[in-house]
């Protein structure tokens, strides 16, 4: 499989899909909705994006490489 | 040869493929003629509407009908989402895409992390302080009428689409199993299902409806994943079922523009931007699910963990059916022309005895039923609220139940006529994908620039609405002139171009619609939008409790509980050394609940302290009415924390 297939929509869908989650996350902060009680939950958001981005590139490495 | 036996031959390497066809459909026609499948079909919707009955005694009041009182626990609302997020239509759509595409099947269900900080920090705090019923009467307090009565016909032709798609994706479960015994076609068992869906009665209430779905997702769940074991069981183990994959078939995310009917670039406008916005902001299932959590923070668990954990799981549940199935093909025990729509149907009959294919058969359409009749009643409660009733005011009660009816019957036959639209796609997953990329931009619009930007105006959410629709309707009639100056490279063909890309086209349509208007138009005065913008969420938390918002932390104390006549409605007394502990002044919220966890909430309750503290160490004093309404038992003890 040609590298363009396997990681060119990862690349657009944490791309363009992270542009969209740290600019909700900067307006969000920015209203003053969001910035103690809210730690625990910005840790939830950035580990909760690196989960989903681990696992689709786990799912990319499997099809590669099992 | 009967299901049973097939499901004991196992895989026949190289077998005919003229031969495995007729295997398949005799399997699923078998169990259409075989009493053990209709009595364990009839009994589990027996069982499911038994279920529901038990919990409609809980309703004490209209909140309690309509938003389960506001007392669940995180955890209990999770699994009663996934039924929304797995019950609708997906074992059949899922399935279809899994047997044409494989993993990539999956791609809807993980692509809604992105808008989670506007959700958990913007409109979750809005609705839930502010009361907020629907999406209608977020936009007349936000705007005015005229924009609510806009959104009203906008979300009436997204929920009737629904019916429809549920209608179709009912008629081809059962398809398959109906096709040796009636020989009914299409159509006639969408009216046949539409039928049934009328006379399926809902009892009482979100809190009936919260636990049904709660039975129901697990129940699904477990069904997924039980028929994933048995695909692998079949093939002989996970390492002979991931060979028989071909090697694309084994990538999570589908080629970036090449198939118009399932490309990457579009199902991304489509699902990951305009339909994750669409099921978190716009789905007034899952915004009643949402207030009835106990707490805001309480909402915001339950999201993330069915958006981290139970969605993932949930894709594995509901497209296996069609992995297993193109494994099948590579081994010539299902022919590779196989209706991607049937397979589901087909590899559940194969992998499955009568009484289990049965049981499969109950979940999928009894689930598929709740949420029909969910949206059935959901239009007519819209519609007599945010429509009728301005128009026919002050008449009885009597008159508008009446009137509900009529409205339910006119739903499920508008319903019928666009499951009739949807069978000219090619798939029910194409069908969903371009009405929800047609319908559900201009709301996605409203809602959001309301929510987050200040400066959006009332003409400028008119002419998201007005000029809005006007674009994506000229988007229909003239794509390749419209919408492929946002095609990524996807070919236009087929009666049904740019199904999902179109989403893209709609969404910078009722943007630039929405941007412009505003910035020649005159905005509301701030003090209008207090409380329903994220710029003003201090309002809204000041709103909710009536008086400044006490946030200083304070523990959970287990306390004795008994009734006080003397106190006024809604309040609750505690001593001093527990308000102390509670970090609680009076006129605070407090929330009071049975102190085992498993009840999930369902024996709790939200009062408000009362002025002076007592001077019975332990025990905290409750009204009558407080005692009530969280179903307390005598002699158990509760758990109280101060809300907020």
């Amino acid at each position: 499989m040609d590298f363009t297939r396997v990681w060119l929509p990862y690349l657009y869908l944490y791309g363009v899909g992270g542009l969209f989650f740290f600019a909700s996350l900067a307006l969000v902060a920015r209203a003053g909705a969001f910035s103690p009680a809210d730690r625990r939950w910005f840790r939830v958001l950035w580990l909760g994006f690196l989960w989903v981005a681990g696992l689709h590139a786990a799912g990319n490495l499997a099809a590669l490489w099992l | 040869m009967s299901a049973a036996a097939l499901a004991l031959a196992g895989p026949q390497h190289g077998g005919d493929p003229a031969a495995a066809a007729s295997a398949a459909a005799q399997a699923a026609a078998a169990a259409g003629s075989s009493p053990v499948f209709w009595a364990i079909v009839l009994g589990y919707f027996a069982l499911v509407l038994g279920f529901g009955g038990y919990f409609a005694r809980w309703n004490r009041t209209t909140t309690d009908f309509f938003f389960g009182g506001r007392r669940f626990a995180w955890w209990l609302i999770t699994m009663s989402i996934v039924a929304t997020g797995v019950g609708s239509h997906s074992f059949l759509k899922y399935s279809s895409k899994g047997f044409e595409h494989g993993f990539s099947s999956t791609m809807t269900y993980m692509n809604d992390w992105f808008f989670m900080p506007l959700f958990m920090f913007g409109w979750l705090p809005i609705i839930y302080f502010m009361r907020v019923r629907s999406i209608p009467e977020y936009f007349e307090r936000r705007f005015n009428r005229p924009v609510r009565i806009l959104a009203t016909i906008s979300l009436l032709l997204y929920m009737l689409g629904y019916i429809g798609i549920g209608f179709l994706t009912m008629a081809k479960t059962i398809q398959p199993v109906l096709a040796d015994t009636l020989g009914w076609d299409l159509m006639t068992i969408i009216w046949v299902v539409a039928a049934v869906a009328g006379i399926y009665i809902t009892f009482g209430g979100q809190t009936a409806v919260i636990f049904t779905d709660l039975l129901q997702g697990f129940i699904l769940l477990f069904a997924g994943l039980a028929l994933f074991l048995l695909g692998l069981g079949w093939f002989g183990g996970l390492g002979a079922f991931w060979d028989a994959l071909p090697a694309d078939f084994k990538l999570p995310l589908a080629a970036f523009n090449d198939d118009p009917g399932f490309n990457f670039v579009g199902i991304f406008w489509q699902d990951a931007v305009a339909g994750s916005i669409g099921f978190l902001f716009i789905n007034q299932g899952l915004i009643m699910r949402f207030l009835a959590c106990r707490s805001v923070d309480e909402g915001r668990k339950a999201a993330a963990f069915n958006v981290l954990f139970m969605m993932p799981i949930s894709a594995i549940a509901v497209g296996c059916a069609g992995w297993i199935g193109r494994g099948m093909v590579t081994t010539g025990d299902l022919p590779a022309t196989t209706a991607p729509d049937s397979v589901f149907t087909l590899v559940t009959a194969m992998l499955t005895s009568k009484a289990g294919f049965g049981f499969f058969v109950a979940a999928v359409t009894a689930a598929l039923m709740s949420t029909v009749d969910t949206l059935i009643n959901a239009v007519a409660a819209v519609f007599i609220n945010d429509v009728y009733r301005l128009i026919r005011p002050g008449r009885s009660d009597r008159h508008y139940l009446r009137a509900a009816m009529l409205v339910s019957a006119g739903a499920t036959v508008l319903g019928v006529g666009a499951a009739w639209v949807f069978t000219h796609y090619e798939s029910v997953y194409e069908a969903h994908g371009a009405f929800h990329s047609t319908l559900t931009p201009p709301l996605v619009t409203a809602i959001l620039l309301g929510i987050f930007w200040r400066r959006f105006t009332t003409a400028g959410a008119v002419a998201t609405f007005v000029l809005g629709a006007a674009a994506i309707v000229a988007g229909r009639l003239w794509p390749t002139t419209l919408i492929a100056p946002f095609s990524h490279g996807i070919p236009a063909v087929g009666d049904h171009p740019y199904s999902y890309i179109g989403a893209l086209y709609n969404l910078v349509a009722c943007f630039g619609a929405a941007v412009v208007v505003s910035l020649f138009t005159r905005r509301r005065p701030d003090e209008r939008t207090e409380g329903l913008t994220i710029w003003t969420l201090d309002a809204a938390r000041r709103a909710f409790k009536g008086g400044e918002p006490n946030d200083r932390p304070g523990a959970r104390l287990p306390v004795h509980w008994r009734i006080e006549p003397a106190l006024p409605a809604g309040t609750v007394q505690v001593d001093r050394e527990a308000q102390a502990g509670l970090a609680a002044d009076p006129g605070d919220l407090v929330y009071l609940r049975d102190r085992r966890w498993w009840l999930g909430g369902l024996r709790s309750v939200h009062a408000r302290l009362h002025a002076e503290p007592h001077a019975e160490g332990g025990v905290v004093l409750v009204a009558p009415d407080v005692a009530a309404d969280g179903h307390f038992l005598p002699g158990r003890m509760l758990t109280a924390e101060k809300e907020i």
